[in-house]
């Protein structure tokens, strides 16, 4: 029986991880590294599984992923406005460009100093971090796909009589849509980024604050199974939220060759 | 659609109906910091009500410009354009533009994006409920009303350029302008699309300017067909098509007078070196 072509790539893929998985635990059963330094993946799963019956995964999740709603909204509206901006004025555009490119090469983790000098170990530092660490990405993309609009959507809307106060809402936004979306789904990572490395620093509760903690503790375990959450969390809302929103947009807007 | 067995009336004779749109030696250039380019040589005209006038050249020839300059996206650099003895300025939809790729809005429905040129209409602005009417009427006007709840992306090429005609014909222009019509469809479709458009355009007595670079569709579509030759854009000829509407593209005469339309063409494109 022939299987078709997705499902052999699943396939493909699941083996992958079953190999990994496989070859983490044979690297450990070697030895070659002290297993307080190199835990297998039962260790970790197993770490997991009591930080979750103590009752601190769970909460630490929950308040990364509360700060990135709040620090991530504000920089997507700042982020947003920003970016129209750039995108209907050249002089805006051309003297914030260079700024926020260079903001966007800045690593999150160095917006973190600078945050506690400013806020200390409060919250506030901390969508601080998340916030600088997305906007640039949020306005850059905004302003592209603001200047780099199909032209015959706006001639489109300009000859069936769409006076020039609505064309930003009904046209020029809307048209302009998969490239903002894929600066969100871009910011969103960023800013991830941003949330875990300030939380390594200054909190109490917090996948960063894990994180933190089990390198206190020296436990390998923790910090490997806290990587492995953060990935995981990471990756469900970039592909599964934001990933699926994209894919929408862009077969609706007739961007995907539709096979 | 199925084709109309009662012909529909001749088109009027030309010199019977108003002047809609004057053309008074119209030109174009364009201008950059190394060169201007001549598009358009002066061009006089007259369009008068309910004529379908084709231009009709090679590309590059200035028959878009020209249609530009209609619509109101560019300016010409001399003359004047007077639709109904009105100075034209700035695109509007009483000169509705219909474009070579369907540039129907993705992020709305189909019946949204009929109804759209409603939207700022006086006697259809606050009222949602006589837009959607007329929105409904239109989609069934092309045979797409089971089709109003759709995304354009789920529609088919020749529906998509149904409902673009729809969306063109929601506020009424009173010049209906396209731009190469129906270029990126299979020969079959297209030929059924040409009978559809004149048994509804005629219909509603529509004064239109087409484009095209097809002799054939010269022929099949136009009262007056204007062959221009590039560059710079001139007309070089006027040939009226008296045939009863709506033709067929495969009809012989068509054929034939297709055949007048490329030959003049080609003597002139003979004449340059």
């Amino acid at each position: 029986m022939k299987l078709d072509e997705g499902k052999r790539r699943k396939l493909i893929v699941f083996g992958f991880y079953l190999f990994l998985f496989l070859a983490w635990q044979a690297v450990f059963e070697i030895r070659l590294v002290p297993d307080y330094l190199f835990p297998s993946p039962l260790n970790v799963g197993e770490r997991l599984w009591e930080l979750g019956r103590e009752g601190m995964l769970w909460p630490s999740i929950r308040a990364t992923l509360y700060r990135m709603a709040i620090g991530f909204s504000i920089a997507a509206a700042i982020g947003l406005a920003v970016g129209v901006l750039m995108g209907t004025s050249r002089i805006v555009n051309s003297s914030l460009k260079s700024l926020l490119l260079g903001m966007q090469t800045l690593p999150s983790a160095a917006w973190v100093p600078i945050s506690l000098l400013v806020f200390g170990l409060s919250e506030r530092g901390i969508y601080f971090v998340i916030i600088m660490s997305s906007i640039a990405a949020v306005a850059i993309s905004t302003s592209e796909g603001i200047m780099h609009i199909p032209r015959i959507y706006l001639r489109a809307g300009r000859t069936l009589g769409t006076p020039a106060y609505a064309m930003p809402f009904r046209v020029i936004l809307p048209a302009a849509l998969p490239r903002i979306v894929t600066g969100i789904k871009l910011g969103w990572t960023l800013g991830w980024h941003g949330a875990v490395s300030a939380e390594l620093i200054k909190s109490s509760v917090g996948l960063g604050f894990l994180l933190y903690m089990g390198r206190e503790l020296n436990d390998a375990s923790q910090v490997l199974g806290i990587m492995v959450v953060t990935i995981l969390f990471g990756l469900l809302l970039d592909r599964f939220l934001f990933g699926l929103i994209d894919l929408r947009i862009r077969r609706r807007w007739g961007l995907l060759a539709s096979a | 659609m199925a084709r109309n067995s009662d012909a529909l009336p001749e088109a009027p004779a030309a010199t019977a109906a108003p002047v809609k749109l004057r053309l008074n030696q119209v030109t174009k250039t364009f201008d950059s910091e190394q060169q201007s380019v001549e598009a358009l040589k002066p061009v006089t005209q007259d369009i008068r009500e309910g004529e379908w006038v084709v231009l009709f050249g090679p590309s590059g020839c200035g028959k878009s410009t020209l249609l530009n300059l209609i619509a109101g996206f560019e300016t010409p650099t001399s003359g004047e354009i007077l639709l109904e003895g009105q100075p034209v300025t700035g695109p509007s939809n009483d000169r509705l533009m219909m474009f070579q790729e369907h540039a129907l809005f993705p992020w709305m429905k189909v019946i949204d994006n009929v109804k759209y040129g409603l939207t700022w209409e006086p006697g259809y602005r606050y009222r949602p409920r006589l837009r959607r009417e007329k929105a409904m009427e239109l989609l069934r006007l092309v045979h797409l009303e089971e089709f109003a709840k759709s995304s354009i992306h789920e529609l088919s090429g020749g529906m998509k350029q149904r409902a673009a005609l729809a969306r063109a014909l929601a506020p009424d222009p009173k010049i209906l302008l396209i731009d190469e019509p129906f270029p990126a469809l299979d020969a079959l479709v297209r030929a059924k699309l040409y009978l559809e458009l004149q048994d509804i355009l005629v219909r509603t007595n529509k004064t239109i300017i087409s484009v095209t670079h097809d002799p054939r569709e010269a022929a099949c579509l136009g009262d007056r067909v204007l062959v221009f030759t590039g560059r710079p854009g001139e007309i070089k000829a006027e040939i009226p098509v008296d045939l009863l509407r709506p033709r067929d593209i495969n009809d012989p005469r068509v054929a034939q007078h297709a055949g007048e339309i490329a030959a003049l063409l080609k003597e002139e494109e003979g004449e340059s070196p």
